[in-house]
């Protein structure tokens, strides 16, 4: 059993509020606009707990990510961990912070040096941080770590250089560096969707059985809901920088109680659907996050919108995400920001 | 009649001192206004086998042997500039990434105005203009965003323009390569839904390569799986594909691993243990079946024999020692 449900109290690894991140789009001064990517977000993460953020391309899921770990300064809000705020800390005070904190990008083609060996990229995080004593003891942390991300026999692999890796070797080896420093909170930005169909099922076990060992937690970032479903305890659906329903995974994907989260999951069915079903999803783009609706920010694309008649508050009224159904605790409410949730089966 | 007919298709890469199989003895059949899906691992000769019919393989390729005949006529052996004829107006190809294959200071109008021209000098640039705006329309792209430039397009949209130019000279087959592999959810089942309308509004056959089944399944009619250059098992989607209350009429387990890969959200909630391994190095000669290294009920028979292809169902037909058992 995974430690979420062993310990429902005084466990946040993460808690961020009202998170805001606003970019100034380039250009003339006249014409600049404010893009709002993230735009009033709020959730926790407890040890051993694994959250998923699900959206399309653009909705400011991956901008959360680099708000966590501080790789963009946020706007307003507040990200708190281990009794600091990472959205105004920095300097030394913010560099201790980021050991507890560690990230696994989408492509492992990318993220690794090409001219370092697997021993120089996984005890590079040691050398900055100043663990170890020797150059032994940390050479001894990252076969451990190898070890753990299973990438055996240590002593021979941590010789390779990433092009004599395979995918999922290489996403391994991210997962090891990330992993040698003992970290509280993973961030995982797609790991996946960059391998092979056959690698994928192995990387999110390793993930989750390092989560039952370590009682390390995870904010997993996909575009996959079937993913996120099976591997994550909690989701938040994100759409042009808010959280518009979340909720238990298993309760979110049997119940989904906002209109996006149902055309998402259309999308995403491949049991009998065809074609028929396929053509029914949502029609357009996400509208941009420099020009976001009045009102329900979904409303424009929203099928229920139409169904409904067009109903005045959801063109002037923004909807706050409100619970449906409690949890046993309050962080496993099933919550969602939409006017006619109720209407909603 | 078949718009595409490949018999004993096999290719080799040279590389350095020795050479690869990429492709060994494929044969396929395309009927008009058929959809075929090809699935497989990267590495399993989909890609290669896909880019064999517009003869668009790398130089260090060389098919040697077997036939491709498209509409009729036999590819293999033609010059490039008799290729050239055929490209776009019987055969169009839409790449992987192709979102990224859009030439980034022309407009959208422009690069597919250039297609039309040179493929059919002919044709006045009036008539070649409004089939522009036509096609563009035909994408779901409104004419209105014709003179954009690709950066000023979502990835979606740049995939849909990629489409929009592929069909500029009405070709009778198209190949897709992983048309939709980087984009997210929506924008895939918008252009899958697109390829599917395409399909019966314009009588077009198409062949995609993906290694996404349910994309597949919700495009193709039929599906071929490849592995390691060979087909491993083909037949309509629907059958090889099924998935109900747990029960799979897949016949190989290389097409059962692939299908319990992706978690399917009608299904139950756990994550199957995937495919161990890599597949295997064909610049050796294989002894048995292909895939019995990785096989999880590999056989003693399997290590020695190649296994037969049998037809299990009309249409359906798999190459697997397994089937010969429970067929005898």
């Amino acid at each position: 059993m995974s430690m979420k449900d062993m310990n429902p109290t005084n466990d946040t690894v993460l808690s961020v509020s009202d998170l805001v991140v606003r970019f100034e789009s380039g250009g003339r001064q006249s014409k600049k606009k404010i893009v709002r990517a993230v735009d009033g977000v709020s959730f926790e993460i407890v040890r051993g707990e694994i959250v998923a953020l699900v959206g399309e391309s653009g909705c400011g899921k991956s901008t959360i990510a680099m708000a966590v770990m501080r790789l963009i300064k946020p706007t307003s809000g507040q990200i708190i961990s281990d009794g600091l705020d990472l959205a105004t800390i920095h300097g030394r005070a913010l560099q201790r912070a980021r050991r507890r904190i560690q990230m696994i990008f989408q492509d492992p083609f990318g993220s690794l040096d090409p001219r370092q060996t697997v021993m120089e990229a996984v005890s590079e995080p040691l050398t900055i941080h100043k663990v170890g004593n020797s150059a032994g003891e940390r050479k001894e942390l990252v076969f451990e770590a190898l070890r753990m991300a299973q990438l055996n026999p240590p002593e021979r692999l941590s010789e390779n250089f990433p092009h004599e890796l395979s995918g999922g070797q290489r996403q391994r080896v991210a997962i090891a560096s990330a992993m040698v420093l003992s970290p509280a909170l993973v961030v995982a930005d797609e790991p996946v969707s960059m391998l092979d169909v056959s690698a994928r099922a192995g990387i999110l076990r390793l993930m989750m059985d390092l989560r039952d060992r370590l009682g390390v937690s995870y904010l997993f970032i996909t575009h996959d809901l079937a993913t996120a479903w099976v591997v994550a305890d909690r989701i938040a659906v994100v759409y042009l920088g808010r959280i518009v329903e979340t909720g238990p995974s298993e309760v979110l994907v049997k119940n989904p109680a906002h209109p996006y989260t149902q055309a998402l999951l259309n999308a995403s069915q491949d049991g009998d659907t065809t074609i028929s079903a396929a053509a029914s999803v949502l029609k357009g783009e996400a509208p941009s996050a420099a020009a976001v609706p009045t009102g329900c920010r979904f409303h424009p694309r929203c099928p229920k919108y139409v169904e409904l008649g067009k109903p005045e508050s959801c063109r002037s009224e923004d909807p706050r995400l409100r619970v449906i159904k409690k949890g046993e605790i309050a962080r496993r409410d099933h919550s969602a920001a939409c006017h006619f949730t109720d209407e909603v089966k | 009649m078949s718009v595409l007919r490949i018999s004993d298709l096999t290719i080799d890469y040279r590389l350095g001192q020795g050479s690869v199989r990429a492709v060994d003895h494929v044969s396929l059949e395309i009927e008009a206004g058929e959809a075929v899906g090809i699935v497989g691992e990267s590495g399993c000769g989909k890609t290669t086998l896909g880019l064999s019919v517009p003869l668009l393989l790398p130089a260090n390729a060389s098919v040697s042997d077997g036939h491709i005949v498209l509409n009729g006529e036999s590819l293999i052996g033609r010059s490039e500039e008799e290729m050239n004829h055929l490209r776009w107006k019987s055969v169009a190809f839409v790449f992987q990434g192709a979102m990224n294959a859009l030439n980034p200071v022309h407009r959208i109008d422009k690069q597919i105005l250039e297609a039309i021209q040179t493929h059919e000098p002919e044709t006045s640039k009036d008539d070649a203009y409004a089939r522009v705006l036509e096609l563009i329309e035909l994408v779901g792209i409104s004419p209105s965003r014709a003179k954009s430039y690709p950066h000023e397009f979502s990835g979606g949209m740049r995939q849909r323009a990629m489409i929009a130019m592929s069909l500029a000279c009405r070709p009778s087959l198209l190949i897709a390569d992983e048309p939709t592999t980087a984009l997210d959810v929506i924008s895939q089942a918008q252009i899958l839904a697109l390829l599917g309308e395409l399909r019966s509004q314009e009588n077009l056959s198409l062949v995609m390569i993906s290694h996404d089944l349910s994309a597949i399944k919700k495009v193709c009619d039929r599906i071929v799986v490849m592995y390691a250059g060979v087909i491993v098992e083909s037949g309509p989607t629907d059958t090889v594909l099924r998935r109900k209350n747990g029960v799979v009429t897949a016949a190989h387990p290389y097409t059962r691993a692939l299908m319990g890969a992706h978690p399917d959200l009608s299904g139950e909630r756990i994550l199957a243990p995937g495919l161990a391994g890599n597949p295997p190095d064909l610049s050796k000669p294989i002894t048995g079946c292909r895939f019995a290294a990785r096989c999880p009920e590999v056989m003693e028979i399997c290590r020695t024999q190649t296994p037969p292809t049998v037809t299990i169902t009309p249409g359906h037909s798999v190459t697997c020692h397994l089937s010969v058992r429970s067929a005898s």
